[in-house]
């Protein structure tokens, strides 16, 4: 039986949520209200907090009449190859880590988790010192090669937790009906983990589409750039047009948004998961 | 023979791209950190021993700056996101009407990436045309506006309350899906022991609560020493390096300098001092002897 709370309880509890969400929603309804201001409006104080003509024209100026559409278009080539090939491999990697004991399995799951301790910036300058030596510096391939290892050791973690919940029974059936281990794999366990492809998949993604130090090191040539690195480069200008900047930014949080709204459920089982393992 | 090869070739394409992008460029930042290595000085590449660390702790006053806004920038944001976050999990530990639905919409702070939230915080922020100079005018807070980001002793404290936004949602989750876990008997049988709210809290609740709590705040304190989007597109470490953190400073001088053997050296140091920090915590909540 569960207590009925106070009376002061309740308001306090209302009081404090509702305060609270304003904190947490009014950056977004600011971003979004900035994007659909004239440049008049933009640029005025005491500020309005609704505009009184909304406009699309920062929406149009940003995609008619700069680079964005290319930008947007190489961060969607690098995010979506990145994950679809980390997507893969930690399938693979995964089920060997979930359902096989072999030497030095423990070793590489220390070291899979080492690898999580580490700054990013710290593999900035290697990398580029390696690449410069491939020819892979100011490319996209560059990008992807580095997102995808990156993202790979806690995309094993995640689609390893899946597997093991995959009832063995059920392979083994398979595998006494003469199906051998790869295809057992493609055709009867990635069906039955469907949620943990996902999420694994658009963990990849958003953390490809939302990077930008290596970005920002490794790109140069103005066609080449990302959503990224093209706006930390917009925002320093002295006289950059915040209608513009909001309404880029806002269409760069799309696809991340789609993608979380999508998996959001499975993440945060699996950060529970992580949490109460330990 | 096939059998025995089995795990090993499924795991290969990872352990490839893992072995290849993490460890060797680990070992090559170490080897450079002992260099004289200027990118745009390529002839002149050589061992110089300890000096790029000597520099670091003795010539440097930049580092050292550098430090302590790292260890302000980490502590102050921890601090805050972790008390805030905590409140917000007990204020939803209870079931009420649209639970669900708000706990979705509070928690997106959380999927956008630190480089939006830097730009959409410096604008908030301007010194001219921004909201927050209008909301705290119109209260009365202060008389005139003023120039967060550009101002030696208020950068810092803008980037962190950026930081204390984006951060809540995240102890909140954690927090929330280990007060869920704890059976509401325990509650039960306090209170008919005649045990208060607060008792309940201090006796019940945080004590069950302690590993989620330490592996959070360990992940958080890892992580936010390491965030250096949100101050690369705020102030970019300025004005003055008043609110560059070490991380920010080793972008600068690996993207700015093309000093890459300082970089790699300030990354070891980095390193480090993570280490030591994880470590010093686990000793004090004393982690392991439950584990």
């Amino acid at each position: 039986m569960r207590r009925k709370r106070s009376l002061a309880y309740r308001i306090f509890r209302f009081t404090m949520l509702g305060i609270y969400l304003l904190f947490a929603m009014f950056p977004f309804y600011w971003l979004f209200v900035t994007s659909i201001k004239t440049e008049k409006e933009v640029y005025s104080f005491p500020v309005d907090y609704f505009p009184k003509r909304p406009t699309l024209i920062n929406y149009v100026n940003v995609w008619m009449n700069s680079r964005f559409p290319r930008y947007f278009l190489n961060s969607g080539t690098v995010a979506l190859v990145s994950s679809v090939i980390v997507t893969f491999i930690a399938i693979f990697g995964a089920y060997s880590l979930a359902r096989y004991n072999f030497k030095f399995k423990s070793q590489f799951l220390v070291f899979f988790l080492i690898t999580q301790m580490f700054p990013l910036i710290l593999f900035i300058v290697p990398l580029y010192i390696i690449f410069s030596k491939l020819k892979l510096i100011n490319t996209l391939t560059g990008l992807i090669l580095v997102y995808t290892s990156f993202n790979l050791p806690f995309s094993l973690f995640l689609m390893r937790g899946f597997i093991e919940g995959v009832p063995k029974e059920i392979e083994e059936s398979a595998l006494i009906d003469g199906c051998g281990r790869f295809r057992m794999i493609m055709r009867i366990v990635i069906p039955i983990i469907r949620p943990g492809v996902f999420a694994t998949f658009a963990f990849a993604f958003t953390g490809a589409w939302n990077e930008m130090l290596f970005a920002l090191m490794f790109l140069n040539s103005e066609k080449k750039l990302t959503i990224p690195v093209f706006l930390s480069m917009f925002v320093q200008k002295y006289d950059v047009s915040w209608g513009e900047m909001s309404a880029a930014a806002l269409i760069s949080l799309i696809p991340v948004a789609i993608m979380f709204a999508w998996i959001q459920k499975y993440l945060v089982r699996g950060l529970a998961m992580g949490a109460v393992k330990g | 023979m096939v059998r025995k090869m089995a795990p090993y070739l499924f795991l290969l394409p990872a352990l490839i791209l893992i072995l290849f992008f993490f460890l060797i460029p680990l070992v090559e930042t170490v080897i450079i950190s002992f260099q004289k290595y200027v990118l745009y000085e390529p002839y002149d590449i050589r061992f110089i021993g300890i000096s790029n660390y000597k520099k670091a702790f003795l010539e440097d006053p930049d580092f050292w700056i550098s430090m302590k806004n790292s260890m302000i920038w980490t502590g102050g944001s921890l601090l805050f996101q972790f008390i805030l976050g905590f409140g917000l999990a007990l204020l939803l530990n209870e079931p009420f009407k649209g639970r669900g639905f708000y706990q979705s919409v509070i928690f997106l702070p959380w999927a956008v990436p630190g480089f939006l939230i830097g730009i959409t915080w410096r604008w908030m922020y301007n010194a001219r045309f921004g909201v927050i100079n209008d909301i705290l005018l119109k209260l009365g807070i202060i008389n005139r506006p003023i120039a967060f980001l550009s101002l030696p002793d208020k950068s810092l404290l803008a980037v962190i309350v950026a930081n204390i936004w984006f951060g809540i949602p995240f102890f909140a989750i954690m927090i929330l899906s280990g007060l869920q876990a704890i059976s509401p008997q325990l509650y039960e049988a306090a209170e008919i022991d005649g045990a208060g709210t607060f008792s309940r809290f201090f006796y019940i609740t945080l004590p069950l609560l302690r590993h989620v709590i330490v592996v959070a705040i360990i992940l958080r304190m890892i992580w936010i020493f390491n965030f250096a989007d949100l101050i690369y597109i705020m102030t970019q470490g300025g004005p003055m390096n008043t609110s560059q953190i070490l991380t920010t400073y080793i972008f600068f001088r690996a993207y700015a300098s093309m000093d890459f053997g300082y970089a790699a050296a300030l990354s070891v140091i980095a390193v480090c001092i993570l280490l030591a920090m994880s470590i010093l915590l686990l000793k004090i909540t004393r982690f392991e002897s439950e584990v």
